[in-house]
């Protein structure tokens, strides 16, 4: 093996957090808060923890406020239940509920600027699917801060952990988990900016990496929402679960997958094809625009795919368009400014007298890496792997089955964030942890590859071929056609890319390997969800079976899938938790199977 | 209408294993509303996988693809091909990496570095001052926080920095300064003496020659320059 390929050095700390977003950096503050003087290593792949993917969340974060005289958790946690198309798990649904209001007053009294009222107390607003009474009416659940609750949340636990003393190793990847018997026991880096591989041994090593959106070709995901973690996990002998769950929302803004928010069809925007008729009147006869999110994403991959859609040749993307001409000045002025605001910056459009493209954008991934609901890693249903968390989106309690509440996951990660944080609290009296002899022989072999490679691919185009693949065969519709396509066509991507030539050949800031590492991590993870969701016959939340339109009950369970070999997929399942209602407690008729019908 | 354009980038490029540094020109057909980060991704996959940039959201939300281009400092991800036409009268662009960091490779900037200055002014509450609804929120009235609520905008970027005549000569840099009276101004905050001494400090605001270029430059429109005036006047009622 070349010399380059060797570990410079190994950092002993007591917690290592992968992911310095909002749910790793709650994390660190919490055992901060409780442990002075734990000393916590914090790794992120971007150049600052406060370019972290949290930042961008917008809308808002759903927590019943206890001083509230109509809402209550029971109704916020059957929102989730209800929404989550029957498959989160009830025990994690009431435990983060529970906590919420205590994360938003953290969250303030550390200073995060929430938006206020004339009393000074923190505003709410109305978001999709959350509702008093079981479903009566809408519920005002939602703090934010304006349009950037995301960036308040991160700003906020980002200063918290620089406060506590938290030792930050920016643009670093986790390329290895480090396991003794059935512990972890920390991790293999690689610092991209020296293009030095690290061991890291610690005695709690938490992953909160974030999602993976960039599978698919469309997405509101930053640029380096890869699945990273997932990949590891993977490659670990670990299980994903529930990886086929993905959130498609219906109006993304072509190309760069911008959110353009709900609020457009509710102010009246009207959604048309290429011959400009308004066509949701044929999928949705009542509520037109106004039907949930995954109907509207149907309707409009439907038009496109029956040749009804328009070709933006700049980002060779088809969509259809919404009509926002006929709003009043208003409308545009004070209802919709932030939208029309992105039309304007990211397409040169003027929403008053221009038809705006739109198209379904990859949202959120709803699997993860399994945990329990303290957000220890699991192997299997029934146990866990001794030192190793999850939290945040590339974690999966799980709290939103399969699919997600607008709102709900911001309240996710910075909760869970905080309940890992209170786990490796207690974990940390175990001893130290030593490092196996072979730290690293994987990591060297995967990387000393990417280097003797020789053919002409270029990563950048197998990456923009496979999210096109993936968009087409596995996205807002399957079909067992699609998804044999898309198996079929991953191996080939996979082939592809494995002789691909790296022209840079440093280990130093060399942003090559960097794609090419993150490649593999995404067609790993790309395949699992393809195979998933090609097992799953039937459609449920965000996974939508043309060949099997219903929900059916002998898919009542949360999908675990192991791959040490890529494509090779053992399948188990571990059952959705729904103590709450076989204890038939109060209200327990609440959560039992229904139709997510609103 | 124009539905492409012929575009000339002059990227300032540096290997940091030879230590070379060059100017490298790429010649690339885009689409008219196409991003710069857009035309960088299409330089990587056609001409060359080699040349490095930076970026995350691509939204205008994270500050991180912070780039000089022909002369001015900002986001390659809001820049779109007609309108950077429009704006300079051309289509050469010269592309340089901003400067208030120390070079990786290409356009990528040790951000850490530039990042030191804001952490030295404690982006976060030092000490909290008494909350009368002890377990609850503090009592904000929104008027109160619309005077500082536009400095919370910050992403960052360093845009400003970069353009600030005096960043580079001692002065911890506008988006620090504005980090700070974030919470000067905010009520929960109790240690704003120490951080007034720091930013009339050495390296505070007597740094600044108020030419205005933070505020002009800040892809947020945030007016940073009324921020740094307000610590100036040591008037922030």
């Amino acid at each position: 093996m070349e010399k380059k390929f060797k570990l410079s050095s190994t950092i002993h700390c007591d917690v290592l957090i992968i992911g310095a977003g909002g749910a790793g950096l709650r994390c660190a503050a919490h055992i901060l808060e409780k442990r002075p003087g734990t000393h916590i290593l914090a790794v992120t792949k971007v150049s600052h923890p406060q370019k972290s993917h949290t930042s961008t969340a917008q809308g808002g974060l759903a927590a019943v406020d206890p001083k509230d005289a109509v809402d209550k958790p029971i109704y916020h946690m059957f929102d989730t239940w209800k929404g989550s198309d029957c498959m989160a798990d009830q025990p994690v649904v009431q435990k983060i509920i529970d906590a919420a209001w205590e994360e938003i007053v953290w969250l303030e009294n550390k200073g995060m600027h929430f938006t206020r009222d004339e009393e000074g107390r923190l505003s709410k607003r109305t978001f999709g699917g959350h509702t008093v009474r079981f479903g009566e009416a809408s519920a005002f659940r939602a703090v934010f801060e304006a349009d950037r609750t995301g960036k308040g949340i991160m700003d906020n636990v980002w200063g918290e952990a620089l406060k506590g003393g938290v030792t930050f190793l920016n643009q670093t990847l986790l390329t290895e988990l480090l396991f003794q018997k059935d512990r972890c026991v920390g991790a293999v880096l690689f610092m991209v900016k020296k293009g030095e591989f690290v061991a890291v041994s610690a005695k709690a090593t938490v992953l909160a990496t974030g999602g993976c959106g960039q599978v698919f070709r469309v997405t509101t995901n930053c640029r380096q929402n890869t699945g990273d973690a997932h990949a590891v996990a993977l490659q670990a002998g670990l299980p994903l679960m529930d990886m086929e769950a993905v959130q498609f929302h219906p109006t993304g803004i072509v190309g760069p997958g911008i959110l353009a928010s709900e609020t457009l069809r509710s102010v009246g925007g009207i959604l048309r094809n290429k011959d400009l008729e308004p066509f949701m009147a044929k999928y949705a006869p009542k509520m037109k625009e106004l039907a949930p999110r995954d109907l509207v994403a149907r309707a409009i991959e439907t038009e496109i795919r029956e040749g009804r859609g328009i070709l933006n040749p700049d980002h060779n993307i088809e969509h259809v368009w919404i009509d926002l001409r006929h709003l009043s000045d208003y409308v545009h002025e004070v209802q919709i400014p932030e939208v029309s605001g992105f039309f304007k910056q990211f397409m040169n459009l003027n929403p008053r007298t221009h038809l705006c493209p739109v198209r379904p954008s990859n949202h959120y991934q709803m699997g993860g890496i399994p945990t329990n609901s303290f957000g220890e890693v699991q192997k299997s249903p029934d146990t866990t792997i001794s030192g190793l968390y999850a939290a945040g989106e590339c974690g999966c309690a799980s709290f939103h089955g399969f699919n997600r509440l607008g709102t709900n996951s911001i309240l996710e990660l910075i909760t869970m964030g905080r309940f890992v944080g209170e786990r490796v609290v207690l974990f940390l009296d175990e001893g130290e942890a030593r490092l196996p002899a072979d730290a690293g022989d994987k990591t060297f072999l995967q990387f000393s590859g990417y280097l003797e490679n020789k053919n002409e691919e270029n990563i950048e185009q197998i990456r923009e071929d496979m999210r096109r693949m993936m968009t087409e065969n596995v996205g807002v519709f399957r079909s067992e056609d699609g998804l044999n396509t898309a198996i079929r066509t991953l191996f080939v991507f996979k082939e592809r890319v494995s002789g691909a030539a790296l022209r840079s050949r440093g280990l130093q800031m060399n942003q090559e390997l960097v794609q090419r590492w993150e490649l593999d991590n995404l067609l790993s993870v790309s395949m699992v969800i393809a195979q998933g969701a090609l097992r799953r016959r039937e459609s449920r939340g965000g996974h939508a079976r043309v060949d099997f339109p219903h929900r059916h009950d002998e898919f009542n369970s949360h999908t675990l899938a192991y791959m040490l070999d890529f494509g090779k997929i053992l399948f188990s399942n571990r059952p959705v938790d729904m103590s709450i209602y076989e204890a038939k407690g109060e209200n327990f008729e609440k959560f039992g199977m229904m139709e997510r019908k609103y | 209408m124009k539905e492409s354009y012929s575009l000339i980038f002059n990227i300032k490029r540096y290997d940091p294993e030879s230590r070379k540094s060059w100017v490298q020109a790429y010649g690339i057909e885009a689409g008219r509303i196409l991003r710069f980060t857009d035309v960088l991704r299409k330089i990587n996959k056609e001409l060359d996988p080699t040349l490095s940039w930076n970026s995350s959201c691509e939204h205008a939300q994270c500050g991180s693809c912070s780039v000089v281009i022909n002369g001015q400092p900002m986001l390659a991800c809001e820049l779109l091909v007609e309108n950077a036409v429009d704006h300079f009268g051309t289509t050469t662009f010269t592309i340089e990496p901003i400067t208030v960091a120390p070079v990786l490779r290409d356009l990528v900037v040790d951000l850490e570095k530039a990042y030191d200055r804001v952490h030295r002014i404690r982006p976060f509450i030092i000490t909290p001052s008494q909350n009368p609804n002890q377990g609850q929120e503090y009592r904000i009235s929104p008027r109160l926080m619309d005077r500082y609520l536009e400095a919370t905008r910050c992403i960052n970027c360093f845009c400003c920095a970069t353009a600030c005549i005096s960043s580079h000569k001692g002065f911890i840099g506008p988006n620090a300064v504005l980090a700070s009276v974030v919470r000067i101004m905010d009520p929960r905050e109790d240690a704003t003496e120490e951080r007034l001494k720091q930013l009339y400090s050495d390296e505070g605001v007597y740094r600044c020659h108020t030419s205005m270029a933070c505020s002009h430059v800040c892809p947020k429109d945030i007016d940073v320059a009324h921020f740094i005036g307000l610590v100036k006047d040591g008037d922030f009622t």
